[in-house]
């Protein structure tokens, strides 16, 4: 009720603002939060993969499943597409940190294009790989994983294009640009997750 | 260490009083321990070993849950705060390296010892029996909702499913435990042993029944609305009632094995608990 | 457009849950359309999509995301007025606020309200068992009552109710002025009343609530009728609050301690929910993914756990009890945390071996990870992974009992002022050491065989989580409470409070440990003839534990409405927060005070924790010697 009324006492002046807080650490507390979330985001993927592990090698499962084939030449070249974006993007972050504008949208711009296409691919894939999630647990496993990253690709996209725009718009600047690098951080885990998900679903 | 507060006493003597005050708790307590009629009756050769590793249990944990309620009242009657000590502070004792080693390293020994106890007690109670006079007897169980059936492999070759679960006496059984729906769990508490019922697995344990009698079957694992009334019972024969029983059995035409049971036929189920379950199968 | 639906508020949510709502037909009947199915309207699809995108709808209308959408666009956020910081009455309560207080009494307050309904549903299960036989309800709703019982106080009381307190206390014991990420806190926190309402929901759904227990084991629950969907789809919603919450904690711990606040000066109610949090950033994505494998296997015809289809039934319950493991220590924590806390203040001494007190919950942070297939010993997993589990869960045991020895020895030739927040914690001491007790029984593989899935789990539960946890909480309520709303609660009520609770808990659950090893298994809603004498004491002392907990609610509204005024350190504590007014300013504090001393000095002749503007915070005339009766300790 009366919570946040102070009391006459020692302490009760008037505040315009808080105190600044203490800087304990030398870690951007930003940061420290996108990688705890990625922390997080690591064992959301870890649990797919115990889900894998318990019906590809714990039940001895084939894999792929009897009469299936997994595109992993068309895979491959899409996973260059994937890691090539994340150099792009890195292109643009140095771009924006060295006042580079030009960098800045092309490589925003062409990140944002190799991600699409990525999706676009593995949407493909979808539509011609002869198997469903209902057809087999194995069917289960590679739409749960593949699907799983290519939400968090869907995810990536958006704040991507949020950043491809404002670019194109003037925004950001070499002293600010923490709106580029906060989901730049969420794309490079984006796409290194994928090295993992392709290295064990399609390679091994 | 230091002064002591007024009203407080010589603190030998209190330790000397908190102990043998208990000592005589737990002894009192283990005997109300041993008192308790905890488990039910003990039909099989598993039942044994399990209540002796129970009572030896209890008999470690009493002067542990005493200990520390003896210190918690002792603190309270001691060292509570008396009018005039509202600004008073305690000795600030920070901590005492032996003592902290001392309670690290005194609860773990115990562990390690009840551990390597209750690892001999598995190793005994899933052992394949040695005696090659009468060959272990192999009962199928499948677990539905909401009844077990039992598959025997028959007098003369010939197997047969029942709804009755009958066991010889002293003759070591391994039931072979199948699920055809959901989870269940195979639970004959006078047995002491069970174990799920996991689709797609067959999962397994061994009983000696040793001692004559009619007892509950229940299913122990959340299986849906009939769950509560997956109740039957379990006969322990003489061997040869238990082998007529069989002749008889497998001379009858019985249904092949996974036949409907009878939903309803669970002991103990009101009718309500019958109508429930074949209404509103979950499934 | 009317101003009211522009502006964030609950008008502007109402809206945007029809448009919601609006939104998962158009979506369920558009994917049915571009994939072929019949008919075009599926009443289960739109429920489930509308599960999943209504929430949201309800939190962009209410203005959670405001300022992110803002700042995301990169139009001109809001600057900083702190319009959404702080209560200005009552009715700020009910939106969202970025000050840790406002969210830390929203926290408390909606957790104790799931609290009330968890324990009348309680109330309903007991009187069902009262006797053997039907007597109120069907066995449908009966699996019901308690599945919703558990989850409701599992999910939306002691964890949150635990994030509450620490939400409230820890910025002001690390002296910070806040969280570090404010919005999100104020996000995490409206993600609760989303679960919980969808959970309650979950009653007048098709084919009852939910009816799985809180384990929701598949294949029994990707079976199980749509009323299952609000648990799978709930716990994703609390559990993304605990990840956000405890994320924000960490953060807040590490970056935003006072000068001079070292890891080894933090209180340990600060260390616990350090080690909290740590379990919760790693472990509830599990759970999550396992309610997301449910999902997809219920509702896109997945096949996770069809065994027929090569799926796994067992690997359901190690991804779910990978979380819900160490969620045992995520209840249980942040409550030695508080007892630390109210040990050292009200035994006027240092707590013992403050090192080893950290130290104890690392290590159980790290066994709790090794020990979840410890509820797997009767599943039929294999039977190798049971004796390495029955060692680790044996030896989690020891840092544990580290806990309770040196609490012990802290209370030992203190100055115990025993009012009800160190009655709790003392009542704390002796249930918590019998739960633990009966968990180490649990760890034996053979009397597992036996007992699990009786009632004697359901005692070792309830004396862990009620007896545990709940005891803690209730300390934690009192003694916090002076702190939190600026006035006292009735010592008279509360000693009540706390004998009526401590004696109908111990009847209610004490005798289950007997039933259950007799062999009355849980969750039925009949039993045998021979457990029915029990099963009636059981049922009245569970009612006696239900009229207790009114005391508590009185006495918590009534002291809030007219208490006498609480002082700014009714305790004398050392800590931060005791520091500034009750309740504290809005800011928390003029300038940030500097630590110079550990937080527990009580009794070490000038000690001192913290220092506002060079003038040291002590904690009153406190000192060893004879008794005198010194005044009231100033401010």
């Amino acid at each position: 009720m009366d919570a946040a009324v102070p009391l006459a006492g020692a302490h009760d002046t008037h505040h315009h603002g808080p105190p600044e807080a203490n800087r304990s650490s030398r870690v951007d507390p930003q940061l420290l939060g996108m990688l705890l979330f990625i922390i997080s985001e690591i064992m959301v993927f870890a649990a797919f993969f115990t889900a894998y592990f318990f019906i590809r090698i714990v039940g001895e499962n084939e894999w792929p499943a009897r009469g299936t084939e997994l595109p992993v030449l068309v895979a491959g070249v899409n996973t260059a597409i994937l890691l090539s974006s994340s150099l792009t993007l890195h292109w643009a972050q140095t771009s924006v940190k060295n006042g580079n504008r030009f960098g800045l949208k092309a490589g925003m711009f062409t990140t944002f294009l190799l991600g699409a296409t990525f999706l676009l691919v593995q949407v493909n894939e979808y539509v011609h790989i002869g198997f469903s999630p209902a057809d087999h647990a194995q069917g289960s496993v590679f739409y749960g994983l593949t699907g799983l990253h290519g939400a968090h690709v869907f995810i990536g996209l958006l704040l991507l294009g949020v950043v491809t725009v404002r670019s194109f718009r003037g925004h950001f600047s070499k002293e600010e640009h923490r709106g580029l690098e906060i989901p730049g951080i969420y794309w490079h885990f984006v796409d290194v997750m994928w090295i993992v998900v392709y290295t064990t679903i399609y390679i091994i | 260490m230091g002064e002591e507060r007024r009203g407080s006493r010589n603190s030998r003597t209190v330790v000397v009083e908190m102990f043998v005050i208990g000592t005589v708790a737990s002894l009192a307590g283990i005997a109300l321990g041993s008192a308790i009629e905890w488990f039910p009756a003990q039909a099989s050769s598993q039942a044994g070993p399990i209540d002796t590793l129970w009572d030896v249990l209890v008999i470690c944990s009493v002067p542990i849950f005493v200990g520390v309620v003896i210190v918690v009242v002792y603190a309270a009657l001691l060292f509570r705060q008396r009018p005039g000590e509202e600004n008073l502070d305690g000795p600030p004792i920070h901590g005492n390296t032996t003592i902290e080693i001392v309670w690290t390293v005194l609860p773990a020994l115990l562990l390690v010892v009840l551990c390597v106890y209750a690892y001999v007690v598995l190793l005994d109670i899933e052992q394949k029996p040695a005696q090659a006079a009468t060959p272990e007897m192999k009962i199928d169980v499948y677990g539905e909702q909401f009844a077990w059936t039992f598959k025997y492999a028959g007098a003369n070759g010939k197997p047969f499913t029942t709804t009755q679960l009958y066991l010889p006496q002293d003759r070591s059984v391994k039931f072979d435990v199948h699920s055809k729906d959901v989870i269940h769990d195979f639970w004959v508490p006078a047995f002491r042993m069970k174990i799920d019922a996991v689709p797609g697995i067959t999962t397994a344990y061994r009983v000696t029944p040793t001692k004559l009698g009619i007892y509950p079957v229940v299913c122990a694992e959340l299986c849906g609305l009939g769950h509560a009334y997956m109740r039957q019972t379990a006969r322990v024969l003489p061997t040869d009632a238990f082998d007529t029983w069989l002749e008889k059995e497998s001379a009858e035409d019985n249904p092949p094995a996974g036949g409907k049971p009878v939903a309803g036929g669970a002991t103990g189920a009101t009718g309500g608990g019958g109508s429930d379950a074949a209404e509103g199968d979950a499934g | 457009m009317p101003v009211t639906l522009r502006q964030p508020g609950w008008s502007r949510a109402s809206a945007s849950m029809v448009l919601g709502l609006a939104f998962s037909y158009a979506l369920s009947i558009g994917a049915r359309a571009i994939l072929g199915y019949d008919p075009l309207l599926d009443g289960e699809s739109v429920m489930r999509i509308a599960l999943i995108s209504v929430p949201f709808f309800f939190l962009v209308g209410l203005g959670c995301f405001s300022y992110w959408f803002r700042w995301a666009s990169g139009a001109p956020t809001v600057p900083e007025d702190h319009s959404g910081h702080g209560a200005k009455s009552w009715k700020s309560y009910f939106y969202p606020n970025t000050d840790h207080k406002v969210i830390g009494i929203q926290y408390v307050v909606t957790s104790f309200f799931f609290m009330f309904v968890g324990g009348l549903l309680a109330m309903l299960i007991r009187a069902e068992l009262a006797a053997p036989g039907r007597q109120f309800v069907d066995s449908n709703a009966y699996n019901g009552l308690f599945s919703v019982h558990a989850s409701l106080l599992i999910f939306l009381f002691i964890i949150p109710v635990f994030a509450g307190l620490a939400n409230y206390v820890l910025p002001l014991m690390i002296g910070a002025p806040d969280m570090a990420f404010p919005r999100l806190n104020a996000l995490s926190y409206w993600l609760l009343p989303v679960a919980g309402t969808m959970m309650m929901l979950s009653f007048f759904a098709p084919g009852g609530s939910f009816a799985t227990g809180w384990t929701a084991y598949a294949t029994l629950s990707n079976t199980a009728p749509l009323g299952q969907e609000f648990f799978t789809i709930g716990v994703q919603f609390a559990g993304a609050s605990s990840i956000a919450t405890a994320l924000n904690f960490l953060v807040t711990i590490i970056t935003m301690r006072a000068p001079g606040m070292s890891f080894f000066r933090m209180p340990l109610l600060v260390w616990a929910n350090f080690s909290t949090s740590l379990l919760v950033v790693i472990a509830t994505p599990f759970v999550a993914a396992s309610q997301f494998f449910v999902l997809l296997d219920r509702s896109l015809g997945f096949n996770f756990f069809d065994h027929g289809q090569g799926g796994d039934v067992l690997m359901y319950q190690h991804v779910f009890w990978f979380y819900s493991h160490p969620a045992v220590y995520i209840m249980m924590l942040p409550g030695f945390g508080i007892v630390s806390e109210i040990l050292a203040v009200k035994s006027r001494k240092p707590v013992f071996g403050y090192r080893m007190m950290a130290f104890s919950l690392l290590a159980i942070v790290a066994l709790g990870f090794t020990v979840w297939a410890h509820h797997m010993f009767v599943s039929g997993m294999q039977t190798w992974i049971r004796v390495p589990m029955m060692v680790t869960t044996a030896i989690i045991a020891v840092p544990t009992g580290i806990k309770i020895f040196s609490w012990l020895a802290t209370m030992w030739k203190g100055v115990l002022k025993l009012d009800t927040p160190m009655l709790f914690t003392m009542g704390f001491l002796t249930m918590f050491v019998l739960g633990g007790i009966s968990g180490v029984m649990l760890a034996m593989i053979p009397l597992t065989i036996h007992v699990s899935d009786t009632y004697f789990i359901v005692a070792h539960i309830h004396y862990v989580l009620f007896g545990g946890s709940l005891f803690t909480i209730f300390a934690g309520v009192y003694f916090w409470f002076p702190k939190m709303t600026g006035r006292m609660y009735d010592e008279k009520l509360g000693k009540l409070h706390f004998w009526l609770t401590f004696i109908f808990f111990n009847a209610t659950f004490a005798p289950m440990h007997v039933i259950g090893v007799q062999g009355m298994p849980r969750r039925v809603a009949d039993y045998a003839e021979q457990f029915a004498s029990w099963n009636l004491v059981i049922s009245l002392a569970a009612f006696g534990t239900g009229i207790s907990s009114l005391v508590f609610a009185y006495n918590m509204v009534a002291s809030w409405r007219g208490g006498p005024r609480a002082e700014s350190n009714p305790w004398r504590s050392l800590t931060l927060e005791w520091q500034v007014s009750s309740p504290p300013p809005i800011f928390n504090f003029d300038e940030i005070p500097t630590v110079v001393g550990g937080p527990y000095e009580y009794g070490v002749p000038g000690a001192v924790h913290g220092v506002f503007g060079g003038s040291p915070t002590t904690a009153g005339p406190g000192r060893r010697g004879p008794a005198t009766t010194a005044g009231a300790p100033s401010a």
